[in-house]
């Protein structure tokens, strides 16, 4: 499949499960950003079609994923599907918590560790602390529980990334 | 994920719900939208099922959804060709995992629960 005809495939998936949730008045776009599909949909009371901390968006990104990779045949797009801007809004939050974390970290010289994250969050996090003269990030757990340390510039113990 | 976050976690955006489990409280909102006449509490549910199923497998045909009602909601038992399971599996389970939590928000907006059994 081409990647629009994989868009087209995972925007009728979308499409058809904000339906059958019986969104009669969202809408649903689709569009192809470089190498990736992003499908966002709007419209009013989506919070079930996010859950708690984005856990059913995440399925339902999943799920669309798992639709355009049907067939083996192509190396299949990234898709990103977001409802009523929550993965930018997220992503803006963490942005600015990870900036007052780091802002800390140089105040009183001490390392503080987040919260286990996702290899995406982690990215926002080492992506955010980089732009910040004075502090640096590492990762460190293994997955489910990798978390990001922020330290004092120099002072990191291992240079371990991502 | 982890919710025993000792260091300062960031704050979440706010959602139209806001409640710790997100299933119960806008299932009244949602269900006071204009109802499909006489749909029964699960159809939601079982629509989005099949549509997910019939998506990602390679023998659509073969799909088959039966319906029973649970003590704790509805019990969604999902068939589908021999080949398509490890599709509707995915990869240590993630394919299962991530229907079952759709469905389950399919079926808190229709304010009842559901759980999907994926049968051989």
């Amino acid at each position: 499949m081409s990647l629009e005809q994989q868009a087209e495939t995972v925007g009728a998936f979308v499409r058809g499960v904000v339906e059958r949730f019986g969104y009669a008045d969202a809408s649903t776009a689709v569009r192809v950003e470089e190498d990736q599909i992003v499908v966002e949909v709007e419209g009013e009371n989506l919070g079930l079609l996010i859950g708690q901390r984005g856990r059913t968006l995440d399925a339902l990104q999943e799920l669309s994923r798992t639709v355009v990779q049907r067939r083996g045949d192509e190396p299949s797009a990234r898709v990103i599907v977001d409802v009523a801007g929550f993965r930018a809004k997220r992503i803006a939050a963490l942005e600015a918590f990870v900036r007052r974390t780091a802002e800390e970290v140089i105040a009183t010289g001490e390392p503080q560790e987040l919260e286990p994250m996702s290899a995406a969050d982690r990215k926002v996090v080492h992506d955010t602390v980089n732009a910040i003269a004075g502090v640096e990030s590492t990762s460190e757990g293994t997955d489910p529980g990798r978390y990001v340390v922020l330290r004092p510039a120099g002072t990191a113990r291992e240079a371990t990334s991502a | 994920m982890s919710d025993l976050f000792e260091s300062p976690s960031f704050p979440e955006p706010e959602l139209e719900e806001d409640d710790e489990d997100g299933l119960e409280d806008e299932a009244s909102e949602v269900g006071a939208a204009p109802a499909e006449a006489n749909r029964a509490a699960g159809g939601r549910a079982r629509a989005v099922l099949e549509h997910v199923a019939t998506s990602i497998v390679d023998e659509p045909d073969a799909v088959e959804i039966s319906t029973e009602r649970g003590r704790a909601g509805l019990v969604l038992s999902l068939h589908v060709a021999p080949s398509d399971m490890g599709r509707v599996i995915g990869k240590r389970g993630r394919v299962a995992q991530a229907m079952r939590t759709l469905v389950r928000a399919a079926a808190a907006s229709e304010g009842t629960d559901a759980t999907v059994d994926i049968v051989d």
